[in-house]
């Protein structure tokens, strides 16, 4: 009699959780379709072939659309009316002539776009210099590095040993710069409170960066030194915090320690006790 | 040392603290092949002690303003002396607690110590357990970072699929409709003065209801491992010739603690990022929505539970179901037998929760 009572809880357990599997698996619905909330000229342009759906696939890959800048943030237009996205009443700029352009990304870029202008390649501009595009790139913009100065891009216009010379000297600081961002999302991510050093690389990075359109290679060396400088101070500090992290484990290899030999302790007056 | 044995009788004649050591402590008897699983009890009463000290001195610095609570928190972070610690001791602790209060009961469920008399225990260890998830829920938005007022944000609104009254509780909890200034004033009266009277107050039922009844016998080692209560009367499980709660026991208490104490040890100051993701560095933005807020651990499993539903509302239904049943086990199981391998279909059905469980919460991480 037990015994079938026994039987019988158990039975009502193991139904109970079955049920509990069997409402459980269920086919995954749509619940993690993400619906992107896209723009019509993206609906629009997106679907169609050829020279008109290029534009869509490369934006896609650009840092524009990683930061939600889409057509109309640099065309104009109005995203939301599939019938005048086009209509110059709207703001629709189109696609600029080759002389305004920099003007046209300088809209949003304007130190950049000052930094060019003043630059060999600026006042070469409507006498076949490079304008932003020849560079950067339309659609498909991706973060600047210094990559973009290389043997293929810049031997189209002109001889590459400048360019090479400017780069090399470029280079180092670059690499100091990218390291250093690192470290510092890194302790971020740690709980560190890295507010000053990272308005500290951000002046430095972009004082940096505007000398990435200058082509006077003695004011580059003179000044890629002199942020260097700025550089390894933000890197000293990174280093105190490094310091004061090993300094940390190695209480805490202290601490862990400690409470294994206390553990054994216990554990052996417990023995001589039994 | 004559001054030391006055005042000892002194206070003996007064209180008979030798009737109380003796009654208590040396001649508190338990069961011979009693096991280190009966520590995990004690191992939670000091996670527990952790958490009240470091979250009073949390609350020396700790501001509960959502215009300061995040620079309140960096600061204990990065300018309070010891302040990394405390705080890190306090987040991770909640981790440990839930973690320790699960491995409890997950013991508690295998040796059959739930069973009659002993139902008012799980009971109350039920409770617990449900309030600890609260408090570590409330304590999630205090630091008012990215990941708790988003996570939150989640939580709070699966509440709204109850039908009728779903709203109105999102919006008493919210203190609006939106999380905001009011929801960090309400969790953090919730997390520092309500839910820990309430825990303190279960803790001691919890333990009452130990005193009274008496220690579970573990059903391994012996012939006999049904349950030998009758239900005629109450009667205190004795254990006659067993060991001595003090010193023996206590010193396997002690052990135990030490042991959890180096594991807590090593992730407060070896890992502790793996209890933090990047969002909970980035101050709370109610404008920008992060591409993948997860959820603490151990809701892991209750958060991919609900995306497995169409209808939240359902996705609730089922983890209710599955927690009252939890909750009322003892009074499902009536069976006599106490050990697990003599309880095929409990084990297998266990077995099967667990593998659920974590199959559940790994689907959640990953999804």
């Amino acid at each position: 009699m037990k015994l079938e009572r026994q039987a019988m809880n158990n039975l009502i357990t193991c139904i109970s959780l079955a049920f509990l599997v069997a409402c459980i698996i269920k086919p995954v619905a749509a619940a993690d379709v993400s619906v992107r909330d896209e723009n019509v000229c993206i609906r629009c342009h997106g679907a169609q072939p050829g020279r008109l759906g290029e534009p869509v696939k490369l934006w896609r890959e650009s840092i524009h659309a990683a930061n939600n800048v889409a057509c109309n943030g640099c065309h104009g237009g109005d995203p939301q009316d599939a019938v005048n996205a086009m209509s110059p009443a709207r703001g629709f700029l189109g696609a600029p002539e080759e002389t305004a352009i920099p003007a046209f990304c300088g809209r949003c870029h304007v130190g950049v776009a000052k930094d060019y202008l003043s630059s060999a390649h600026g006042r070469a501009l409507g006498k076949g210099g490079p304008t932003c595009v020849t560079c950067h790139g339309n659609h498909l913009v991706v973060k600047a590095t210094l990559d973009i100065i290389n043997e293929k891009r810049c031997s189209a216009c002109h001889d590459y040993g400048r360019a090479r010379t400017i780069k090399d000297a470029m280079q180092q600081t670059e690499g100091l710069i990218v390291s250093i961002g690192g470290r510092i999302d890194s302790f971020k991510g740690e709980g560190v409170d890295t507010d000053r050093l990272d308005k500290g690389l951000f002046s430095v990075r972009n004082r940096f960066h505007t000398l990435f359109h200058n082509v006077d290679v003695g004011m580059v060396k003179q000044e890629s030194a002199r942020i260097n400088t700025e550089l390894n101070s933000i890197a000293g500090s990174l280093d105190k915090i490094d310091e004061q992290r090993k300094k940390r484990k190695l209480a805490g290899a202290a601490v862990v320690g400690g409470a294994l030999l206390a553990a054994l302790v216990f554990y052996l007056l417990r023995k001589s006790y039994d | 040392m004559i001054f030391v044995k006055r005042i000892y009788e002194w206070i003996e004649v007064r209180l008979g603290v030798k009737e109380l050591v003796e009654k208590n402590l040396t001649g508190y008897l338990l069961p011979r092949n009693i096991n280190f699983w009966y520590s995990m009890g004690s191992i939670i009463l000091f996670i527990f002690a952790v958490q009240v000290v470091t979250g009073m001195l949390l609350l020396v610095y700790y501001v509960p303003d959502a215009d300061k609570a995040y620079s309140s928190v960096t600061a204990i972070m990065n300018r309070v002396p010891f302040g990394w610690l405390i705080r890190t001791c306090h987040a991770i602790g909640s981790s440990m607690m839930v973690l320790f209060l699960l491995l409890h009961m997950l013991s508690v469920m295998f040796m059959g110590s739930y069973k009659r008399p002993r139902e008012l225990n799980w009971l109350s260890g039920f409770i617990l357990f449900s309030l600890v998830q609260v408090i570590c829920l409330t304590g999630y938005l205090l630091p008012w970072s990215q990941l708790s007022f988003w996570a939150t944000t989640v939580a709070t609104n699966s509440i709204g699929a109850i039908p009728l009254v779903g709203q109105f509780i999102v919006e008493f909890l919210r203190g609006g409709k939106l999380v905001g200034p009011p929801t960090l004033g309400r969790f953090f009266t919730l997390h520092v003065a309500v839910i820990p009277v309430l825990i303190a107050s279960v803790v001691g039922v919890h333990l009452f209801l130990l005193e009274r009844i008496g220690v579970s016998k573990p059903p391994f080692g012996l012939d006999n491992t049904k349950n030998r209560w009758q239900g005629d009367a109450f009667r205190y499980d004795e254990h006659t010739g067993g060991i001595p709660f003090f010193p023996n026991y206590i010193l396997q208490d002690m052990t135990s603690i030490a042991i959890y104490f180096s594991l807590f040890a090593a992730v407060v100051f070896f890992c502790p990022g793996i209890f933090f993701p990047d969002d909970a560095f980035i101050q709370a933005n109610p404008f920008q929505t992060p591409a993948h807020i997860k959820p603490e651990w151990y809701f892991l499993a209750n958060y991919q539970t609900l995306k497995l539903f169409p209808n939240e509302f359902i996705g609730l239904s089922i983890q209710g179901a599955a927690m009252t049943f939890l909750a009322l086990l003892p009074f499902i199981d009536w069976g006599n037998e106490k050990h697990p391998l003599k309880r095929p279909l409990f084990m297998v059905c266990a077995i099967g929760g667990i593998l659920l469980y974590i199959g559940l919460s790994i689907w959640g991480h990953y999804s």
